[in-house]
């Protein structure tokens, strides 16, 4: 028996007091309205109605049982209008994800933005590397993420491209530390620290190509993950170079950007293809304007290749 | 066909993780379809995926040529007459050639598969027509190989896209959506590679000649790559759009060995030049011969 239904006839009868007139308002046969109320007396095991000729009056059971129901169909109203805000996104929980070393400041602002815009929902939000994002979205276990590029786009939908550009970290001592900036080819002979290459073999290859254009081939590459390890590392060691996003200031290394701005982390946010519901939309917009404002990421419009290689089947 | 001689499961199993391990290192997601042409017994990579063939379908295009011309219904050796202008745009070849020639079919089916020359793919595909293409496609049991686009159009649709270095404006390229463009799987591009091998095609001297027209490539930095031994034979056919490197063909050993194979690749970069994810196709094609040669 859908109880909700019955209880929603009992009311109307309740209200009428009549089942004719009860059964017009609810486009029902008469029999059919009467046949219902007796299932639900059958089903409780009560009488609710004293049936007259002169209409249906209420037993004192079935008053007891009116104003029940009327705090059980109050709840199921409450949880149908939850239930369809959720599916517009309004509330409920978006499960997002962002990349390690975004900033504290820019993810602050980003979950101060989500709940200013979205008030009743909750951000589920962990830090998951760009390839664990692209497997969980494509798994259905993440709505939302932020992620570094390259990444595998297949089935996926991004927000705007946004660039954070990278520099050299030198030991402080270092002389060229002395420079308001560093020609990439006078780190020649230098070592880089990088994070492991299975991290991002496309990002971890980039990086090295953009820096042989540069000029730059390092002799070495140190694996390190994390700022701390990284400034140790080239604390300890003099021929050892990291390229990194401006990190804050801290005595022992400087930061200095590279000649002509060659390198950059390019960042955007990302969801399923087809799935950007208004929750998903807010948590882009928060993102993106997060990124800009905190992490001082820009967009910048992307080059096409200027020498295509016959290979390359089509000129571009 | 023969019944399957199939490598022990636990050797197909270990060549298909290191396949994906491969592919995950050169930073692309990839298909891969490796068939022994004699025995039946395959490799198989999410195999059986749509994916968007673009040149590769100039090797449909190839087949039917040749299968029309050995039912009679066309000659490959008829003359077309090709005016310096209104060519399709391409890098080599016809393509980016200045002045009017004169050519047979046939030998414009040489410089299609020699260096991929859009151009002259786009006058055999007037001749040759889609319908016969698609046909010929279904008559030899490739139903999810179909063509919409000749090269201009892919062309066309590429230049509509301002923006082939933002992964962000990828999704709105159709011709990178296989449900709106020239499609197939690795399986069926390895099927049909593998009935010309077979005789399926056509038989005779035609299917000599087509077989010979097939080895022509000049590119080896993909499926060749992977083979680099002076007694081994590779044909084979590239396709190429943003982030998209296929290449499918035949690797023939001199103990009469002979594996038809597909590789499709989608990378993470947008960068145009990506050594590492041509190479990888080499790579994993080379892991699926490897096991279906194993004893």
């Amino acid at each position: 028996m859908d109880l909700l239904a019955h209880l929603r006839y009992f009311r109307v009868v309740a209200e009428e007091q009549h089942f004719g007139r009860a059964a017009t308002r609810l486009r029902l046969a008469q029999p059919s309205l009467s046949q219902r109320i007796q299932r639900l007396e059958r089903e409780f095991g009560v009488r609710l109605f004293d049936r007259g000729r002169g209409g249906a009056v209420l037993t004192p059971a079935g008053q007891l049982v009116l104003a029940q129901s009327e705090a059980v169909l109050d709840a199921a109203d409450r949880l149908r209008s939850v239930v369809e805000r959720l599916q517009d996104g309004e509330v409920g929980t978006l499960r997002a994800a962002v990349p390690a070393h975004l900033g504290g400041a820019a993810v602050a602002a980003l979950l101060t933005a989500f709940q200013e815009r979205s008030p009743g929902s909750e951000l589920d939000l962990r830090e998951l590397t760009t390839a664990e994002q692209t497997a969980e979205l494509a798994a259905g276990t993440l709505d939302a993420g932020i992620v570094r590029h390259p990444c595998l786009a297949a089935g996926l939908s991004f927000g705007p491209m946004l660039h954070q550009p990278l520099g050299v970290l030198l030991r402080g001592d270092d002389p060229l530390a002395t420079q308001p900036e560093v020609d990439l080819r006078a780190l020649t002979g230098r070592g880089l620290a990088m994070p492991p290459r299975a991290n991002s073999p496309a990002l971890h290859d980039e990086t090295l190509t953009a820096c042989a254009r540069h000029g730059f081939t390092p002799t070495a590459i140190r694996t390190v993950e994390g700022l701390e390890f990284t400034r140790a590392l080239i604390l300890s060691g003099a021929d050892l170079v990291a390229l990194i996003p401006e990190p804050p200031p801290e005595p022992g290394t400087t930061w200095r950007p590279p000649t002509g701005r060659p390198l950059s982390w390019r960042t955007s946010t990302v969801w399923r293809a087809g799935h950007d519901g208004p929750a998903v939309r807010v948590f882009a917009e928060a993102a993106d304007l997060a990124l800009r404002v905190h992490a001082g990421m820009y967009a910048a419009p992307a080059e096409r290749p200027r020498a295509t290689r016959p290979e390359t089947e089509f000129a571009l | 066909m023969s019944e399957a001689v199939s490598p022990s499961s636990a050797t197909t199993r270990r060549a298909v993780t290191r396949i994906n391990a491969a592919f995950a290192d050169a930073g692309v997601a990839g298909q891969l379809h490796a068939l022994d042409i004699d025995s039946g017994a395959s490799v198989s990579v999410a195999a059986t995926q749509l994916t968007p063939t673009s040149s590769l379908h100039k090797v449909c295009l190839l087949v039917t040529l040749y299968r029309e011309a050995a039912a009679g219904r066309l000659d490959r050796t008829r003359q077309i007459d090709i005016p310096a202008g209104e060519r399709t745009p391409g890098l080599a070849g016809l393509a980016v050639m200045r002045d009017a020639v004169r050519m047979s079919l046939r030998d414009l089916a040489t410089l299609v598969v020699a260096v991929s020359d859009n151009a002259a793919a786009d006058i055999l595909w007037r001749a040759v027509g889609f319908d016969a293409v698609n046909r010929t496609m279904a008559e030899l049991g490739l139903t999810d190989t179909v063509a919409v686009h000749d090269m201009a159009a892919i062309r066309d649709a590429l230049r509509a896209q301002p923006n082939l270095t933002d992964p962000a404006a990828f999704a709105d390229i159709s011709v990178l959506n296989p449900a709106l463009t020239n499609r197939s799987t690795a399986r069926q591009m390895a099927e049909l590679f593998a009935a010309v091998w077979r005789d399926e095609v056509c038989s005779g001297e035609t299917a000599e000649e087509l077989r010979a027209l097939l080895g022509l490539q000049a590119w080896t930095h993909r499926m060749a790559s992977g083979f680099p031994f002076d007694d081994v034979r590779v044909s084979g056919k590239t396709a190429t759009l943003p982030t998209l490197r296929h290449e499918a063909g035949v690797i023939e050993y001199p103990d009469g060995g002979r594996y038809a194979v597909a590789v499709f690749t989608r990378a993470a970069s947008t960068a145009s030049v990506l050594p590492a994810a041509d190479a990888v196709i080499g790579t994993a094609a080379r892991i699926a011969v490897d096991a279906l040669r194993s004893p």
